[in-house]
């Protein structure tokens, strides 16, 4: 089959796992497992998938609570619906390169990005590239990547979809969809709307209230009962969408997503301040867009891809002046353009040589305004930097597959931040099917990464430091894998082993002068095992078991020098990484029912480097366990479905970060309503 | 059925588990006697970890988190100062917006003051009456101990509540000396007993620290400000002030790109002791800054310092990265290291009883 069309055969062969899918609500069967023609591209690649079918099971949810319930990334949560990042195989969360339709969306000021502003009804297909394996996608993901697009509806003439959700705390959730489509066009619009007051109550265990008597001795003391405290959010989301097909190979792609975010930041469990003395507050404005074309042969493709972020970040904390206004303490307010182009091309040379290039620029614009200070002469200033960088990552690789059992990918790239170059990064991929009827596979990888400073890194004031090195690190990666099943059950998994090192980590300390600075200080050595299984039953052909699984340990250890002969962190897990972690996610469904469990667990996080365990820096391990019921109707004019979720159903108290309660046991309920034109 | 087994053996191994383990209000009854030495550590700002420990220097014994033992809950966020007054002691939480006053020696809470912006040090007038200094604030509360309540404030010209930055106090007669730090050049003097600004005195680019000798001398150390910064990027230097006249005596130079701080005077207040990478001290009646240094640097950045109002011992605290527990080495009058001992995270601030 020299002519044999690769592109084709992989649409199809998605298609065909769509359709599976979608069967799934009808009549169970399970897709057949092969490791034989895998695509060329997934060459040694360790990739966490999740689907649009799993997505679209937690509408509701931010990619931070998909994250924690379905991978082996721990995600750092500072309450909900607040600043959630990530640590991936125990790095900083600014270690972790996030795409969204092939464009970098880390904060190019803080170098990382806030999960919990990305909703999952946006995403249609997401997957993790761990360590090595982000090398294909970016360079800079010292601990991996995280890859978020969108796809087209399929959609064949008007479709709609609305939901609203109503739960504890009186949140609400509203997600509409409308999409239009025919064999060329798919248009959707896509809008969410969430909003809560966000105050759910909490033992306050940090505090306690005083009883006085008329003398003001204290005659009682008792922690008390407390709502969280300032801590509302509302926050919109708008994405649209336009494909062209032109079928004879030719598909243009239009991606828009404005949010519009307004979050109050929850006080700590430690504040004895007033909710109604203060106003702490982040709103932003962010604007993303890309446009792509891809151009599609027998045995080569080419695409291009450009795009544009616009983002306004405003973080104001006000203090009221006791006369009914309200004065600033901070006011800081940035501005982010981003300009972002991309070229790729693959050739296939017969059915065993994959060459692919890639160039990527983005060009950031950064202002930031941090305070408004009145000038010894008395005339004012701003503290802020207004600066600019371009950041170019270019990579060349070639796959080859001798053999259907083994396959070998080597891939070079290079990337420019400012006028500096990063050596040549190297990474090497190897995979070999084991068995065939097993469908086991081993799969190494090794690879050279760097990250060079984010924007505040290297110019905030105070404290910018422009005299950073880049952070640099070796990963190698190994692992196994299996699957094995028919059309009635599937069982598969996989083990992973990684080791990666990572000189010249960025930490920001505290100066002399009283401001944090960043410096190169630490030298971190993180390894570990991921462990994956996941099983799918289809019993009586009316019910579908589907049972997933995840484990990780993932020291993360300080290997530089000490910084005085007092320190006691060298040979230390780093604070708020945890060692273990492991979640669990069990779904049963039968006809138009279907119950979902879901479960976490985090080991003990250090809050020192010296990992001492002290009474007021306590972070326990905990267990957190989510479940919902769906049920789906189908009436001649619409489709309804009705879904009930309760969130920490063991109504466990727990902590991700110091001072800051997550919440009790809450309900919430969803209505979709499906029009069938 | 078979494929139940698995998420059923799951489901009972997850009750079967005890949620997140909580060690909550335990209190521990102290009763300590004679002097001792107050270390205040600041915790990481936003996570409310910030501790009290209690130095015995007589039996070398420790205690860290004193505070959390004695009275079953949190210090708060970013533990700033700690002043005594007669039989108590007030402890400063910045980000919690509150004073806590603890009895001496059992280390229990007696009362609190709340409803503050940021504050930062508090000086007694009287039994009913102290000046709380605070940042991003404009304003120096005035509170009545007593009842723990905030009765007034005295505005503060020249800085808006963005700009605010009123930090240490000393007292010369019937005025009160508060030093401006952040983005501020300034000293202002306060009338105690109308509670007014009267004056001020400019001095260089943030002024950081403040204390007053026997000559009522007052003596105050500028950080210089920082490279980039629109306010001025300076030679830092040591003020020595007449508060009678209010006006500089004395201006003593720093290098350019040094960081001087943490102004000390011993019990006579006869001599001064500062932070600048290494320990210095000097006369209060030297005509020129020392050349050596009284204790050099040992690899590390020293984050506070004082002076044994007792017997002259020197205690410099070692923040290491301030993100583990500090270390605190106390030294003879004439530098030699004669204890050490690990605290709380980020020790700052000392206080003698």
């Amino acid at each position: 089959m020299k002519r044999m069309n690769i592109f084709r055969l992989l649409i199809a062969g998605a298609a065909l796992m769509l359709y599976n899918a979608t069967c799934f609500a009808q009549e169970y069967t399970i897709p057949e497992v092969t490791v034989i023609g895998r695509p060329m591209k997934e060459i040694g690649v360790q990739e966490t998938r999740f689907d649009s079918t799993m997505l679209k099971e937690h509408i509701a949810n931010s990619m931070a609570d998909i994250l924690t319930f379905n991978s082996s990334i721990f995600v750092k949560n500072h309450g909900r619906a607040t600043l959630s990042t990530v640590s991936f195989r125990g790095t900083s969360p600014s270690h972790t390169q996030v795409t969204w339709n092939g464009m970098k969306v880390n904060n190019p000021m803080l170098g990382m990005t806030d999960f919990s502003t990305i909703p999952a009804y946006f995403i249609d297909d997401a997957s993790l590239l761990h360590g090595t394996s982000s090398i294909n996608e970016s360079g800079g993901g010292l601990g991996g990547a995280v890859k978020l697009s969108t796809q087209p509806a399929n959609a064949q003439g008007f479709g709609a979809q609305y939901i609203q959700g109503a739960g504890s705390f009186k949140t609400f959730d509203e997600f509409l969809r409308l999409t239009y489509g025919n064999a060329r066009w798919q248009i959707s619009t896509r809008a969410v709307y969430a909003s809560s007051p966000n105050n759910y109550k909490y033992k306050n265990r940090d505090k306690k209230e005083n009883i006085y008597d008329q003398e003001m001795n204290i005659i009682g003391q008792y922690h008390p009962i407390e709502r969280n405290r300032s801590g509302a959010f509302k926050d919109m989301h708008i994405l649209q969408e336009l494909y062209y097909n032109t079928l004879r190979g030719d598909r243009i792609g239009f991606n828009a997503w404005f949010t519009g975010s307004n979050r109050e930041l929850a006080m700590l469990t430690t504040d004895y301040g007033e909710e109604q003395d203060f106003d702490n507050r982040q709103r932003e404005h962010t604007f993303r867009s890309v446009l792509s074309w891809d151009h599609i042969r027998s045995n080569w493709k080419v695409a291009a891809k450009a795009g544009y972020i616009y983002s306004w970040v405003a973080y104001d904390y006000k203090r009221g002046l006791g006369n009914g206004t309200m004065s600033h303490m901070t006011r800081s307010r940035s501005d982010i353009n981003t300009f972002y182009g991309d070229l790729n091309g693959e050739y296939y040379l017969g059915r065993k040589w994959l060459f692919s290039a890639n160039l990527t620029v983005h060009q950031h614009l950064v202002t930031s305004k941090d305070k408004n200070i009145i000038l010894q002469e008395g005339n004012k200033a701003i503290v802020g930097y207004d600066k600019g960088r371009v950041e170019l990552s270019t990579a060349l690789s070639v796959k080859y597959r001798p053999t259907e059992r083994i396959g070998l990918s080597a891939v070079v790239r290079e990337e420019m931040f400012g006028t500096e170059w990063t050596p040549v990064i190297p990474a090497l991929f190897i995979d070999a099917v084991l068995s065939e009827k097993g469908n086991i596979v081993v799969k190494g990888s090794i690879s050279r990464n760097y990250r060079f400073p984010s924007l505040n890194d290297m110019y905030f004031l105070p404290g910018g430091n422009p005299d950073l090195k880049k952070e640099s690190g070796w990963t190698y990666d190994a692992g196994v894998s299996f699957a094995v099943g028919n059309n009635r059950y599937k069982i598969s998994g996989s083990a992973t082993w990684f080791d990666s090192h990572i000189n010249d980590w960025i930490i920001w300390l505290p100066t002399t002068k009283g401001f944090f600075s960043p410096r190169n200080i630490k030298m971190v050595h993180s390894y570990g095992v991921e462990l994956q299984a996941s099983s799918d039953f289809v019993v009586a052909r009316k019910w579908l078991f589907a049972l997933n699984g995840t484990f990780s340990w993932t020291p993360s250890i300080n290997q530089g020098e000490p910084y005085s002969p007092a320190d006691q962190s060298v040979g230390k897990q780093l604070p708020y990484v945890p060692e273990f972690s492991a979640t669990f996610t069990g779904k049963v469904s039968w006809h138009k029912w279907a119950l979902l469990y879901q479960w976490c667990h985090y080991s003990e996080r250090y809050t020192m480097s010296s990992n001492d365990i002290s009474l007021t820096g306590r972070l326990p391990k905990y267990y957190m366990s989510n479940i919902s019921l769906e049920k789906n109707l189908n009436f001649k004019p619409l489709d309804l479905s009705l879904k009930g979720v309760v969130n920490n159903l063991f109504n466990e108290e727990y902590l991700s970060v110091l001072a800051r309660p997550m919440p009790s046991i809450n309900f919430e309920i969803f209505i979709g309503i499906t029009p069938q034109w | 059925m078979k494929p139940l087994t698995l998420p059923l053996i799951i489901l009972i191994f997850t009750l079967c588990h005890s949620c997140m383990e909580w060690e909550y209000g335990l209190e521990e009854n102290f009763s300590t006697s004679g002097s001792g030495l107050f270390i205040m550590n600041e915790g990481n700002f936003q996570y409310g970890n910030a501790t009290l420990s209690y130095y015995n220097p007589t039996t070398k014994s420790i205690d860290n988190e004193i505070f959390y033992r004695a009275n079953g809950m949190k210090l708060g966020d970013v533990a700033q100062s700690m002043t005594i007054h007669d039989s108590l002691g007030w402890v400063v939480v910045n980000n919690s917006h509150v004073v806590f006053a603890i009895d001496l020696n059992t280390f229990k809470e007696v009362g609190r003051i709340t409803n503050l912006t940021s504050p930062r040090y508090i000086h007694f007038i009287s039994d009913e009456k102290a000046y709380i200094t605070q940042i991003w604030d404009n304003r120096i509360f005035i509170v009545n101990p007593k009842r723990f309540e905030i009765t007034g404030h005295i505005e503060c010209p020249g800085m808006t509540m963005e700009t605010g930055s009123t930090e240490q106090m000393v007292q010369y007669g019937k005025y009160v000396y508060v030093n401006c730090w952040s983005y501020q050049n300034r000293i202002l003097k306060i009338d105690t007993e109308t509670d007014r600004i009267v004056d001020e005195l400019e001095v260089g680019v943030q002024p950081t620290s403040l204390a007053i000798d026997y000559n009522n001398k007052l003596w105050t150390v500028t950080d210089g400000g920082y490279s980039g910064s629109p306010y001025g990027h300076e030679v830092p230097s040591l003020y020595k002030i007449d508060a009678e006249t209010f006006t500089i005596e004395a201006q003593f130079e720093f290098r350019k790109g040094d960081s001087p701080s943490e102004i000390q005077i011993n019990r006579d207040k006869n001599r001064l002791y500062w932070i600048n990478n290494d320990i210095w001290d000097m006369s209060v009646n030297a005509k020129l800054l020392p050349e050596k240094p009284l204790i050099e640097e040992q690899q590390t950045i020293y984050y506070g310092l004082t002076v044994d109002p007792y017997n002259g011992e020197i205690y410099v605290a070692d923040a290491i990265d301030y993100q583990q527990q500090g270390k605190i080495y106390r030294y003879s009058p004439n530098g030699v290291l004669i204890d050490e001992f690990y605290v709380g995270i980020i020790p700052g601030a000392f206080c003698w009883k």
